[in-house]
C-alpha cells in the first residue's frame, strides 16, 4: 500500500516528545519521552488503553497542545507552519460538525478557514465522494452518526491535506457502519498520498486500515510494540487474525492495573 | 441512506424539520393549549358574574366593552408605553452583550461582574424611579432607564453561558487551521451562543414592559404606567381590568413573537437557561469561602467608586444625588444615625415578613403544582402554554388586580408575591420534571415502578436544577413584588419608605434604602445559590461542571 502514496504527506518525527499536565504533587505524565518516526504518505494505528495518552500525541502532532519537552516536526517543519497552510486537517471522536451549518456548509467551512477560494463544485464532488450525495443541503441533526463521520471526513479532505490525524473518528458508531465506513473512506486519502496517524479503540480497525500498528502502554504513553502490518493481510486473513492476537498480547501486556484502577477511581 | 446508525447522542432534543412545508394544521399540542386559553377565559367571565356587585373583578365582557369605549385613549397610552419599552429593551440588551463580551474576553472578570450585574438587577425599581426622575427632569428618561435595568439580566445570565457552551473540539477544529480568537468567536461563540441570546430577549420582552410602566408610575405625564395608577387609585374595576388585560396581551404577545423569531432562526433550544452558579476552582471550605470573601469585596470597592464617580463626572447635585459617604454618615458618624438605622430596620421587617411567607408559598405552590401536573400529562399541555403566557404578565399589571381583591393588608401582598413567583417556578419545574433521561424512566418501567416512585427517583432529582434557577432568580421578583405592594398599597415597609422618602425629598433615607435593597436581594440570591450547590453536589454533580 505504501507505493501507491508515493509521498506527498510529510514524514513525522517525534524526538523526546513528552508532555506533563500540571505541576508540583497534582501533575500527570501523560506521555513519556517518544523517539518516534511516521513514514510519509503512510497510515500508522496507535492503539493503547483508554486515558494512555495517545491522543495527546495526536493532539501534539497536531499543534493543538504544546509538548512539555522535545519536538514534532513534519518535514522539517513545526505543526503551526502546516497549520495555517490548512495541510493539516484532524477528525474528532464526535464529528464536531457545526450544528447550524449545513453539510455544504461545513465542509466549505475548511476551505475559508484554511483561507483558499471556497470552490462549491469541489466541496460539492468531496460530499459525493464520501457518499453523502443529495445531503448537501441536510443539518447534522437531520443526519445519523455515521453520515456525520462522513460529512466530517469530507471537511478533512477538502483542502488535501498532507497530514491526517484521526482521533477515534468511527470511535461512537456501530460495528456495521464502522466496516462501511472503514471499506469506503480510507480510500480517499490515500489516493492523496497523505501522512494518517489514526488513534483506535479497534484492533481489527487498526488491521484493517494501517501501514504500522504502534501500541501504547497505561499512562504515561511508552511503546510497547511496533508492529507492521504487510499489504496483503486483512482481518479475515490467517495472518491478519495472527496479527490482531499479537496486538491484543501487546495491550494486556502495557496494561497496568494499578494505573487503570487509579483511573476508575479518578472517574 | 437509511438512519440505521441508531440514536444522536448530542442533539437528541432537537425536532428535525421536514424539508417539505406542510400545511397548517392544529396539532394535538395546539389544541391543548386552546383548550387550557378558552378554559382560562370562562373560569376568569364564571368568577366575575358569580362575584357581580362585589367591585372586585371585571369580567372579560366588561373589559371589551370598556376597551370599545375607550380605545383611543388606550392606543395612545399604548403607543407611548411600548415605545419607552423598545428603547429600554435595546439599551438593556446591548448593555448584556457588552457585560458578556467582557467576561468572554476576560475569564477572571466573571465573578466580579457577576456581582455587579446582579447588585444593579437588584436596585429596587420603585426607588430607582423616583431617583432617576429627579436626575432626568421630565421626559421619558426614567422610564427607559428602568426598562432597560429590568431587562439586562435576565440576557446577559443565558448568554454568558451560550457564549462558553461549544464543546472544545470546535475550537480545536479552528486551531487546526491555523486560526485564532477571533475566527473562533465568529464562527463557533457567537453562532453556538444565538439560541442563548434568543431565549433571554425572550424573556425580556415583556420585562421590558414591566420597567416602562413601573417608570409611568413614578411622575410620567403619558402611558399605561400613569392609566393603571389613576384607575386604581379611582377604585375603578373595569379600567383596573382593561389596563391589567391589555398590557398581560401585550407581554404575551412579545413573549410569543419572540419566540416564534427564535425557533426560526436557532431550532435548538439550549437545555440549562440559568446555569447553576459556576464551581470554583479552589478546593476546601475555607478556600471558598476567603475567595467568595474577596470577590465580594473587590466588587462592593469597585461599585462603590462607580456610584462615587458618575455623580462626580456629572457634577450631579448633593441634595438629591447622594454619595457613599452621605450614607456613611448619615447611618454611622450622624447624632442620630442609630434613629435613622432603627426607621430602615423596622421598614426590612415588615418587608420581610411579606417576602418570605410569599416566596415560599409561590416556589412551593408551583414545584407541587408541577410535580401533580406530571402525574396527569393530559392536563398539563393544557396548563404549561397558559401558565408560559400568564408568567410573562408583569407584576405591576396584577398587583392592582390583587389589591382590588384581596385588600391592603397582608394576604393581598403575600399573594402578589407567591404569584410572581408561581408562575415562572412552575414552568421551570416542569421543564425540569420532562427532562429526566429517558433511560432511567425505562429502567424504573422495567421494574414496573408505580408512576408516584418514577416522580420521586427519576423525575425529581432531573427537576432540582430548573427548580433552583428559578429559585434564584425569584428573590430580586418577590423583592420587587412586595415593595411593588407595599408602595400601592399596604403603606408599610420598604416599598412604603421608599415612595414616601421620595415623594418628601428625604433622599438620605431613600437611597439607604435602595442599597440595603439592592443588597440584602443579592444576599438572598446568593444564599439560594449557595444552597443550590450543596443539593446539587449531592443529587445532581454533573450539573456543576
Amino acid at each position: 500500500m505504501a507505493e501507491q502514496s508515493a509521498g506527498r504527506g510529510p514524514a513525522i518525527i517525534c524526538a523526546g516528545l513528552a508532555k506533563t499536565f500540571g505541576s508540583g504533587p497534582a501533575a500527570v505524565e501523560a506521555v513519556a519521552p517518544l523517539e518516534l518516526t511516521f513514514g510519509a504518505g503512510e497510515l500508522t494505528a496507535l492503539v493503547g488503553p483508554s486515558g494512555c495518552g495517545k491522543s495527546t500525541v495526536l493532539r501534539m502532532v497536531a499543534g493543538l497542545e504544546a509538548p512539555s519537552a522535545g519536538a514534532v516536526t513534519l518535514d522539517g517543519a513545526a505543526p503551526a507552519d502546516l497549520q495555517g497552510a490548512g495541510e493539516l486537517a484532524m477528525a474528532f471522536q464526535d464529528a464536531s460538525l457545526l450544528p447550524w451549518r449545513s453539510v455544504r456548509g461545513n465542509v466549505a467551512l475548511a476551505l475559508k478557514l484554511a483561507r483558499r477560494p471556497v470552490d462549491l463544485a469541489a466541496v460539492d464532488a468531496m460530499i459525493a465522494r464520501v457518499g453523502l450525495a443529495g445531503f448537501e443541503g441536510a443539518r447534522p441533526a437531520e443526519l445519523s452518526g455515521g453520515m456525520r463521520q462522513r460529512a466530517a471526513i469530507a471537511r478533512c479532505l477538502v483542502t488535501q491535506p498532507r497530514v491526517l490525524l484521526l482521533d477515534e473518528p468511527f470511535g461512537a458508531v456501530d460495528e456495521l457502519t464502522r466496516a462501511r465506513l472503514n471499506a469506503d473512506l480510507p480510500a480517499l486519502w490515500r489516493a492523496q498520498g497523505t501522512t494518517a496517524l489514526l488513534v483506535t479503540h479497534s484492533v481489527r480497525e487498526a488491521v484493517a486500515l494501517a501501514d504500522r500498528i504502534i501500541v501504547f502502554s497505561s499512562r504515561p504513553a511508552q511503546v510497547v510494540a511496533d508492529l507492521p502490518v504487510p499489504d496483503a493481510v486483512s482481518p479475515d486473513t490467517a495472518d491478519g487474525r495472527a496479527l490482531m492476537a499479537q496486538v491484543t498480547e501487546a495491550l494486556s501486556q502495557g496494561w497496568d492495573d494499578d494505573a487503570a484502577a487509579g483511573r476508575h477511581a479518578a472517574q | 441512506m437509511m438512519r440505521l446508525q441508531g440514536a444522536m447522542p448530542r442533539n437528541k432534543g432537537i425536532a428535525v424539520q421536514g424539508p417539505a412545508l406542510r400545511l397548517p394544521r392544529l396539532s394535538r399540542e395546539g389544541a391543548q393549549a386552546l383548550a387550557g386559553a378558552l378554559g382560562a377565559v370562562l373560569l376568569w367571565e364564571l368568577a366575575a358574574r358569580w362575584l357581580a356587585g362585589s367591585y372586585l373583578l371585571a369580567g372579560p365582557v366588561d373589559v371589551a366593552r370598556y376597551l370599545q369605549a375607550n380605545s383611543g385613549l388606550m392606543g395612545r397610552a399604548l403607543a407611548i408605553t411600548l415605545e419607552n419599552a423598545a428603547w429600554g429593551f435595546v439599551a438593556g440588551n446591548l448593555a448584556a452583550v457588552a457585560l458578556a463580551l467582557v467576561v468572554v474576553m476576560a475569564p477572571r472578570s466573571q465573578p466580579v461582574v457577576a456581582a455587579f450585574a446582579l447588585v444593579v438587577f437588584c436596585l429596587p425599581l420603585v426607588a430607582t424611579g423616583p431617583i432617576l426622575r429627579v436626575l432626568y427632569g421630565p421626559g421619558s428618561g426614567p422610564q427607559i432607564t428602568l426598562a432597560a435595568l429590568a431587562v439586562y439580566y435576565t440576557t446577559f445570565i443565558p448568554l454568558m453561558v451560550g457564549l462558553r457552551a461549544a464543546p472544545a473540539s470546535w475550537f480545536d477544529l479552528m486551531r487546526v487551521y491555523g486560526r485564532g480568537a477571533w475566527t473562533a468567536f465568529v464562527q463557533v461563540r457567537m453562532m453556538a451562543a444565538l439560541p442563548y441570546l434568543l431565549a433571554g430577549l425572550q424573556i425580556a420582552a415583556p420585562a421590558a414592559f414591566l420597567g416602562a410602566m413601573v417608570g409611568e408610575f413614578t411622575g410620567a405625564e403619558r402611558g399605561m404606567g400613569v392609566l393603571a395608577l389613576r384607575a386604581m387609585r379611582g377604585l375603578d374595576v373595569e379600567a383596573t381590568w382593561a389596563l391589567a388585560t391589555v398590557a398581560a396581551g401585550v407581554a404575551m404577545l412579545a413573549y410569543g413573537a419572540l419566540g416564534w423569531v427564535a425557533r426560526a432562526l436557532a431550532p435548538a433550544r439550549p437545555e440549562v437557561l440559568l446555569a447553576p452558579p459556576p464551581a470554583t476552582a479552589v478546593s476546601g471550605r475555607a478556600g471558598r469561602a476567603l475567595r467568595g470573601a474577596g470577590v465580594a469585596l473587590v466588587s462592593l470597592v469597585l461599585m462603590l467608586a462607580l456610584w462615587w464617580g458618575v455623580m462626580e463626572a456629572f457634577g450631579l447635585n448633593r441634595f438629591f444625588a447622594k454619595r457613599p459617604d452621605d450614607l456613611w454618615g448619615f447611618l454611622v458618624t450622624a447624632p442620630n444615625a442609630a434613629a435613622n438605622r432603627a426607621v430602615l430596620w423596622e421598614a426590612s421587617a415588615q418587608t420581610l415578613a411579606f417576602v418570605l411567607p410569599g416566596y415560599l408559598a409561590g416556589l412551593g405552590l408551583g414545584a407541587v403544582l408541577a410535580m401533580v401536573l406530571v402525574l396527569a400529562p393530559g392536563i398539563a399541555g393544557a396548563v404549561l402554554p397558559v401558565a408560559v403566557a400568564l408568567r410573562s404578565v408583569p407584576i405591576v399589571t396584577t398587583a392592582p388586580l390583587i389589591v382590588l381583591a384581596l385588600g391592603r393588608g397582608a394576604a393581598g401582598t403575600i399573594t402578589i408575591v407567591a404569584v410572581m413567583i408561581f408562575f415562572p417556578a412552575l414552568v421551570a419545574c416542569l421543564q425540569g420534571l420532562r427532562q429526566a433521561p429517558g433511560q432511567v424512566l425505562d429502567v424504573m418501567a422495567t421494574y414496573g415502578a408505580s408512576p408516584l416512585s418514577r416522580l420521586v427517583h427519576a423525575r425529581l432529582p432531573a427537576m432540582l436544577p430548573a427548580f433552583f434557577a428559578a429559585a434564584r432568580m425569584s428573590v430580586p421578583a418577590a423583592v420587587l413584588a412586595v415593595t411593588v405592594a407595599e408602595w400601592l398599597a399596604t403603606g408599610t415597609g420598604l416599598g412604603n419608605l421608599m415612595a414616601l422618602t421620595a415623594s418628601t425629598s428625604n433622599y438620605n433615607l431613600l437611597w439607604s434604602a435602595v442599597v440595603l435593597v439592592a443588597l440584602g436581594s443579592a444576599a438572598g440570591y446568593a444564599l439560594v445559590g449557595a444552597v443550590e450547590r450543596r443539593v446539587l453536589a449531592r443529587v445532581a454533580p454533573e450539573q456543576l461542571r
